[in-house]
This record gives structure tokens, sequence and C-alpha cells, in this order.
């Protein structure tokens, strides 16, 4: 799907393949980045997300205006370079208006023969009608794929959420470990395995992660401590000069990790309520409209129990709902005693002298 | 301990200082770095060294900084110019609370507590506007020195508005502005207001009351100090030789890591 000479996309593309033929699998390109996860796999479609893929843009830049995000850019470059024969659909959930104009884009202007999916969540502030509202977003969507791909197993779904609930408790595991300082990941290594949540089957993924906490736990790690915020861990550069550095990321606030990846227990045994438990038990996050108060707690509430030194600010240029965010964000944390550092970066495109020079000073200025 | 090194290799200049043990200044250089970071470092290490009348092989430390501080033969330790402009400008100026220092290919804001210790810093890295590069570029373009580019900015009665702070749509304007045969003073001092804002609006983030003390080689265009002075409201304080701060900070440094070391 992604570019044949990169190893990380050729093993997605590898993956995706083995995927179809092996196991019958239909495949959704699915765009960031809430979007009910559990509903495609019980329907035996394997979600495979996009989010940065290597490549150079060329195509895009004659459909988008030149201050866009490079998410939007890079995916639309995707399909635009034809590296997406092998899916049969895609969703765009309502993230942002620059993905609400990409999902405009494909479906109404490319003539693409691949079907369209789109998914509404809801924003805050939540009222008693939002849950209400998302329940029904998942049963319209349940109802247009079932269109293409065949009728719901409730049977299926019900274990599927299970198994969400599963993967959910496991990385939060994981994440609790590192925090701790005992997981034993470099930085680098860390976020490789995670990010492949954006592509492997839970059936897959959930024993990589089991792997890992089964190994005894690593001595407490001495090196100085921070949270990493921001939509993305790329460039993955940042991570390789942090490891340099000796400098433990111990938790983090991206929206394609923690923000979407952990969420509090659901509490209903329904599928359909039990999706909802989780969307709203999940952490505050721009895209969703929640309140900067309540990000900030949640950001300081990171850095206090991992005992981090301060933050850096990973941004994606041009994304508007977490440049709105930062300022107020970067005032709150410095308030309460935080070091911070904004580094915004364009994807896949490696580090800067000036970039290196910036975590370097960082890192003296914490340690 | 004889002496030790600072150097910062930068976009545009090289600079190395040679320090004694009491903090003293034995001797420093400026070279242009060109484009060999490792001969601009060893040309600026040995000419510093002549001028210090010392052997550079008895030098007890070298610390570097700058872009190009992995590329310096025998360093021991490389450090960002970040911490080595707050600890120089703090050696001549104690009650620095902020340094602003305008380089070649960037310009750095940097917040500094007790004893030159960096607090916050921000960074302008995205383009060469605000900018010694910047100034550089239209002092070609106006024909005029880069060394008298303040004394220009200074004789201007009025202001030319460059309303771009992109160093290539900025000398457009200036073209433009040379075609109406505006003076050239008014151009100049019209392209330094807009680095100063430039500069400005990263002081906005830091809040600092105290004192305010100038580094690199911008602080030497009087032009630019001056309005900068008038946009901050305050005096600044700019060292004797701005353009080496960042290696006599980097020279500090190898003096305090020595002399830590040797206490235990």
């Amino acid at each position: 799907m992604i570019m044949n000479g990169h190893p990380e996309a050729r093993a997605r593309r590898d993956y995706i393949l083995e995927q179809k033929r092996g196991f019958g699998r239909r495949v959704i390109g699915v765009f960031p980045a809430y979007y009910p996860r559990e509903l495609l796999l019980s329907m035996n479609i394997l979600p495979v997300e996009i989010w940065d893929p290597p490549l150079e843009s060329s195509h895009a830049n004659a459909h988008l205006q030149s201050y866009i995000c490079s998410v939007v850019k890079q995916g639309l470059e995707l399909i635009l370079q034809g590296k997406c024969r092998d899916l049969d659909a895609f969703l765009f959930p309502h993230t942002c208006d620059s993905i609400q104009n990409l999902a405009s884009i494909v479906n109404d202007y490319l003539g693409i023969e691949k079907p369209c999916y789109f998914f509404y969540h809801p924003k805050a502030p939540y009222k008693e009608s939002s849950r209400w509202y998302y329940i029904k977003q998942l049963e319209d969507l349940a109802l247009r794929l079932e269109k293409q791909f065949g009728p719901l197993n409730h049977h299926e779904f019900k274990k599927k959420v299970e198994q969400g609930e599963d993967l959910r408790r496991t990385i939060g595991e994981l994440y609790r470990r590192r925090a701790e300082g005992t997981l034993g990941l470099s930085n680098v290594e860390f976020y490789r395995i995670l990010r492949q949540v954006e592509y492997l089957h839970p059936d897959d993924f959930l024993p990589v992660l089991t792997a890992i906490l089964k190994r005894p736990p690593d001595r407490k790690s001495k090196g100085l401590a921070v949270i990493v915020s921001g939509i993305l861990p790329n460039p993955p550069e940042v991570l390789e000069h942090l490891d340099r550095l000796g400098i433990n990321v111990a938790d983090d606030d991206f929206l394609s990790c923690s923000r979407r990846l952990l969420a509090r227990p659901a509490i209903s045994t329904v599928p359909f309520e039990a999706m909802a438990d989780s969307y709203f038990g999940m952490q505050p996050c721009c895209t969703k409209g929640s309140a900067i108060e309540d990000r900030l707690k949640s950001i300081l509430d990171k850095a206090k129990s991992s005992s981090a030194k301060g933050v850096i600010f990973q941004m994606v240029k041009f994304c508007e709902p977490e440049l709105f965010d930062v300022p107020i964000l970067v005032e709150g944390l410095k308030a309460e005693g935080l070091a911070t550092l904004v580094i915004d970066t364009e994807l896949n495109q490696g580090m800067s002298g000036q970039l290196v020079t910036r975590l370097e000073a960082f890192a003296e200025m914490i340690g | 301990m004889e002496f030790v090194v600072g150097i910062d290799v930068g976009s545009l200049s090289t600079d190395a200082v040679i320090l004694g043990e009491e903090e003293n200044i034995l001797g420093y250089s400026i070279v242009g770095t060109g484009d060999s970071s490792t001969d601009a470092a060893r040309e600026a290490m040995d000419s510093a060294a002549a001028n210090a009348g010392v052997d550079m092989v008895r030098a007890s430390l070298i610390i570097s900084t700058g872009y190009g501080r992995a590329a310096v033969p025998g360093s021991g330790r490389q450090v960002t110019e970040i911490a080595c402009h707050a600890a120089g400008a703090y050696h001549f100026f104690s009650d620095t609370e902020l340094v602003i220092d305008i380089g070649g290919q960037d310009s750095k804001v940097i917040r500094v507590g007790k004893g030159g210790k960096v607090l916050d810093f921000a960074m302008n890295d995205k383009c060469a506007a605000g900018t010694g590069r910047f100034l550089e570029v239209m002092s070609a373009k106006l024909k005029i020195p880069l060394d008298q580019m303040g004394t220009f900015s200074l004789a201007a009665r009025g202001e030319a508005s460059i309303s771009s702070v992109c160093t290539v749509f900025a000398e457009s304007e200036v073209v433009s502005l040379v075609a109406r045969n505006f003076p050239k003073e008014e151009i100049v001092k019209g392209l330094h207001r807009s680095v100063v804002n430039r500069v400005w609006a990263m002081t906005r983030q830091m809040s600092v009351k105290g004192g305010v003390t100038m580094t690199g080689g911008v602080a030497k265009n009087t032009g630019v100090v001056a309005l900068m002075e008038e946009r901050l409201g305050r005096k600044i304080n700019v060292p004797a030789e701005p353009q080496i701060i960042g290696a006599l900070g980097a020279a500090l440094m190898a003096l305090r890591h020595l002399k830590g070391a040797a206490a235990g």
C-alpha cells in the first residue's frame, strides 16, 4: 500500500495481503482519529490507519492549500499515487475541518471507485443526548457497512468489544510500567511497537504486548523523565535523539496514542453501550472539543505521577485544533513549574540542526 | 591547569576564547566559518592561541558549542549555544535576566536565572528573517557595508515600512523602495525595525523585568540595538565584543567543569 522501499510500509503491505489471503478479511483505510474499531473487526474488516505515509508529496498539492497539515496532505498523496489498491473502502471520522474537507475531495471530486464511509462522533461539552447520538452514529455506520460487507454478527461483535477492552487494559499496563520506569524499552522501541496498533489485528497485536509485559521488570530507569504531547510521534528521529540524550518519555498525550488508546473500563456489557462507555471515558482531546482545563489537568496528572520535569509538544504544522490549545497549555504548565518545549516539524522529514539544538538545550535546562 | 578553550562554530562565524584560571580572557578570535566547520574551528583556535601566546596542545579542556559543535577537533564536551550565551552574558552583566542573541541563521531569547542558568528559551529558526543573514543579504543589496548599517539607521530622518518578514519578499520590497529613490537610511531603519519586531515577539513570551543583554554579531549593529531598546522601553547591555559571548560561555563552562572535578 505504501512506498515499496520503506521497511515499515513494506511490512504493512505484506501483512494486509496476508490478512486478505489467509483470513478473507476486507481492509478499510481509516483516517485519524476516533472510530469504532471493534465494530469493523467484528465484520471481519481490518482497519488500517492512514496517519503519515512516508511519501514525497507531489500530487496532493494540486488539490490542497499550502497551509494544511501533513497528515491530510500525505493521506491524499497516498490515494493519488495509487497506493491504496489493496483497500476495499475508506473511513473518514469527523476529526477536524481538514479531514472533513479531505473526505469531500476523495468522495465527491476524485472519482475514486471505492466506497467512502463517514463517522461523526459527538464533541464536548457533552450533554445527555451526546451518548444517544454516539450510539445512533454507531448503529447507522453498522447499517451502511452491512450493505458492502454483510450482516453484523452480534455474537462476534460482543467478543470484539471484549477484546477491545482487553487491549486497552494491556496498553494501560504498558503505559503504567513505562511511567514507573521499569518497562525496559527505549523511546523508539516503545512507539515502534505501539504504532503497530494502526494495522495489526488485535489477535496478533495483543500477544506482542503481553510478551513484553511478561518480561521481568527492568531496573528503574535513572534518566530524566518528560511527557510528550502532539498528534503523533513523527519524525521518529526526535525519539531517537531523546534516547541519545538519556531522556525517557514517561507518558504521552499524543492523539494517535494515549488519547484514544486508553480509556476508563466500560461499565456496560452491551456492545454499543460499552463502546459509548469507552468513547466518553477517553482522555481530553482538542479534536473532541474538550475543555482546555481538562486537558491541562490530564497532562499535569501525567507529569506528577511520572515525576516528569517537562513537556515537549511535538506539533504537526498547521494542525489547527492542536495549535489553539498549545499556547494555553504551555502557560498553564509553566505556571505549575514544568519546563516546556514546542517544536513543529514536517512529517517524515527528520531533524534539522536547529531542532537538535532545541532538544539539547531543553535537556540541559531540565537536567 | 593553564587555560581552557571555548569555541562557538556558527553558520557565519567561528569564535574561540582562551580563558585563564581566574576567568580572565587571554585571547580570542573570530573567523569566517566558510565551507568546513572543522577547518574553521582549527583556524579560530590557532588564531586565539596565538593572540593569547599559548600553545593549544596545553589546553586543559575544550568545550564546543554552536551548530558545528560536533565537528570541533579535540572537543572534550559539547554544550548548546543557548546555555553558553546565557553563561557568557551573565559573566559580564550579572543583572541579566534575558539574553537576546541574534545570530547568523537564527535568533534566540533566553530567560536567565541566578548564575546564568537557563530557565526558558525561544528560538526563531524557521527562516532567515530576523537574523544576521537577513541583514547581510540586505546590506549587499543596498551596497552598504554590514558594519555601517547601524550608522545609516541612526541617521535616518524617517523610516520605510517593510511589511514582509521574509528575506526573499523583503528584498523585493527593498528593490521597489530603491526604485522610488527612497533614502537608504530610511530603508535600513525599516529593515532593522522588521528584525526587531520579530525578535521582540519572542521576548514577550518570557515576561522578564530585569536586565536585558544582547549578544551575537547583530548586537554590534547600533541601529538594531537602539530600536530594540525603544521597543522594550529599557536600556540593553551590550558586551564590548558581543560576537564571542557564546565561545566565552563555553570556556566558562570548561573552567567550572574542571574546578568541579578537582573539588571532587
